[in-house]
């Protein structure tokens, strides 16, 4: 069996950009050696025909070039061949591949699914997806908002920050594509290709700043209309340290039950931990079962089981000296009359952010 | 009353009450609400299935293609939260009388290699390829092509799965059935069927397929 698929052989069907549906028998290529009913209509086969151009950009050079609120619409986006440009998809897509681009600065919006870099080198981008893949690549700095666990492959001085973006619709945009402003798994990367003695990826200085490595769109541009900030304390995804060593051996988990301000109160959580000089580590928003309860929380009481039928919970570790006291204070003053968790001792706490965040990771992964 | 089932009984009537649903015995004894225990120990019999045949089917393709969510699919779960595959993922699932155990392998171009550790023993191979990755159709054409060069792998059926067609700019199983130059297959049994792992649709028909090739096999 040969493979056709080669850039000599120019196919007239590549070149169309219409759906042709699978019904028409004129061209009819056999879909099996062994078909006996015919081709069924999909919703892909009756949907209205696009300008495919609208979610491509490709041989790009020099310019400021993207797309605005409103204008993908959860749709699948392309960007190849580029260099030198500034790109900001500043919409919602179903998954972006980025291929062959040389010295670009690029911010993709929330990404439902995967976004794919190859074959690129000399790249600062500002990435939420679901899914975050390399191969191929050289030079790499991104601020990342990953739902998983991100990769690379064949890839080389990759470098890793927390995402921190705002643009007004940003938070409309995450909800779209069904990514969670909590699970960001932006500083532990899977390398498939590492090779002993030296490191493919390492994470950027913690001060970096996002706007020395994306500016802001030129004022004279199409983007100039979008209120963009790369302030820290603005960011719809919350800072978090990540994987960076800890400076204080005390955590806290503080978890707050599902409710219509769940995420407004994390946020004030947070805003008020850090205020006093406390540090986010991490940040999870996940289902739990009643079973989970007594394992992870140590406690079982019946409220606390009927809390988390309400739906996913939000937790958050806090780190450094005394950080434990102070979330209990926090909770009284501030949560009084909110559902929440918050560890009970700094001796019994680390077990508690041990017993969550493992929880976390086994229900998030396969 | 079990147990009286398990060993059979002499005819008599017996009153089942009305809130007891019947509906998978035949209209002819879910209407009435006498019944005679002979008649429903006859009906049971006749719908109790043979013995589950065991199918391993091997889930391959270049990463990014959609196996696992495919996989997460087939097993009704969750798919709105996949990680890349570092190693394999193994599920059974039932599927018309049959128990498919199907083994979803990582695609990235360096772990292919291991591919072959899965080989043996397969009775059906899935192919999925991301219809809109069109800068990488050659590429998952020579992984296919040589594939079916597999000795491990002579005759086994292939379902290709033409996946993502949710995606504006995936092309139709047609086009790629063409590229990959599938009606050159002689030596097995081949579907080319276009789906969305992620919608759902298009799978059910290829899974048919796939049972079919197998009773084929068997046979």
């Amino acid at each position: 069996m040969g493979c056709f698929y080669s850039k000599k052989s120019k196919r007239k069907s590549g070149e169309k950009e219409e759906h042709t549906s699978t019904g028409e028998t004129s061209n009819a290529v056999p879909l099996g050696n062994n078909t006996d009913e015919a081709p069924k209509q999909y919703s892909w086969d009756k949907r209205e025909k696009v300008d495919l151009s609208h979610y491509t950009l490709k041989e790009l050079k020099d310019v400021t070039v993207g797309r605005l609120p409103g204008t993908l619409n959860g749709e699948q986006f392309v960007i190849q061949d580029c260099e030198n440009c500034n790109i900001f998809v500043l919409d919602h897509s179903a998954t972006i591949t980025i291929d062959d681009c040389v010295n670009c600065r690029i911010v993709l919006g929330p990404v439902k699914g995967s976004v794919f870099f190859r074959d690129c080198k000399d790249i600062k981008c500002v990435v939420a997806c679901q899914q975050f893949r390399t191969r191929d690549c050289q030079k790499m700095d991104v601020f990342l908002c990953c739902a998983t666990q991100p990769i690379i492959e064949s890839s080389t001085g990759m470098k890793f920050g927390c995402f921190q973006y705002f643009y007004p619709e940003l938070a409309f945009h995450f909800k779209d594509a069904g990514l969670s402003i909590f699970n960001n798994n932006w500083s532990n990367i899977h390398d498939f290709t590492p090779v002993s003695g030296e490191n493919n990826w390492s994470l950027l200085p913690e001060a970096s700043s996002v706007l020395d490595f994306v500016p802001t769109p030129d004022p004279e541009s199409d983007f100039k209309s979008v209120r963009i900030s790369a302030d820290p304390s603005r960011s719809i995804v919350p800072l978090t340290k990540g994987g960076r060593r800890k400076e204080s051996e005390e955590s806290c988990l503080f978890v707050f039950f599902a409710g219509e301000y769940t995420t407004a109160n994390a946020r004030k959580l947070i805003d008020e931990a850090v205020a006093k000089g406390f540090v986010l580590i991490q940040t999870k928003e996940v289902l739990m079962r009643p079973e989970d309860v007594k394992r992870v929380f140590q406690n079982s009481e019946d409220d606390l089981v009927e809390w988390i039928t309400k739906g996913p919970v939000v937790a958050l570790e806090l780190n450094g000296d005394g950080v434990v006291e102070a979330c209990r204070n926090i909770a009284n003053e501030v949560f009084s009359a909110t559902k929440v968790f918050v560890s009970d001792n700094k001796n019994t706490s680390t077990r508690d952010v041990d017993n969550f965040f493992n929880f976390a990771d086994m229900q998030m992964g396969f | 009353m079990n147990k009286m089932l398990e060993f059979g009984t002499p005819y008599f009537p017996i009153l089942i009450p009305e809130s007891v649903k019947c509906g998978n015995l035949p209209s002819a004894v879910a209407k009435p609400r006498i019944c005679s225990l002979q008649g429903l120990l006859s009906i049971l019999r006749k719908l109790k299935s043979t013995p589950d045949q065991e199918v391993r089917i091997l889930l391959l393709g270049l990463d990014n293609g959609g196996k696992t969510t495919l996989l997460k699919q087939l097993a009704s779960e969750d798919i709105s939260h996949i990680t890349p595959t570092q190693g394999f993922n193994i599920k059974s699932v039932q599927s018309q009388g049959f128990k498919l155990n199907v083994w979803d392998i990582g695609g990235q171009r360096k772990i292919r290699p291991y591919w072959r550790n899965y080989f043996e023993n397969t009775d059906v191979l899935i192919y999925v390829i991301d219809s809109a990755d069109r800068k990488r159709f050659e590429e998952t054409g020579q992984e296919l092509a040589e594939l079916l060069d597999e000795e491990k792998l002579s005759g086994v059926p292939v379902l290709i799965f033409a996946n993502k067609q949710d995606l504006l700019t995936a092309a139709p199983a047609s086009e790629i059935a063409e590229g990959l130059n599938l009606h050159t297959i002689r030596d097995r049994m081949w579907q080319i069927q276009s789906c969305s792992a992620l919608t759902g649709e298009g799978i059910q028909e290829g899974m048919n397929w796939v049972c079919k090739s197998v009773n084929s096999k068997k046979k």
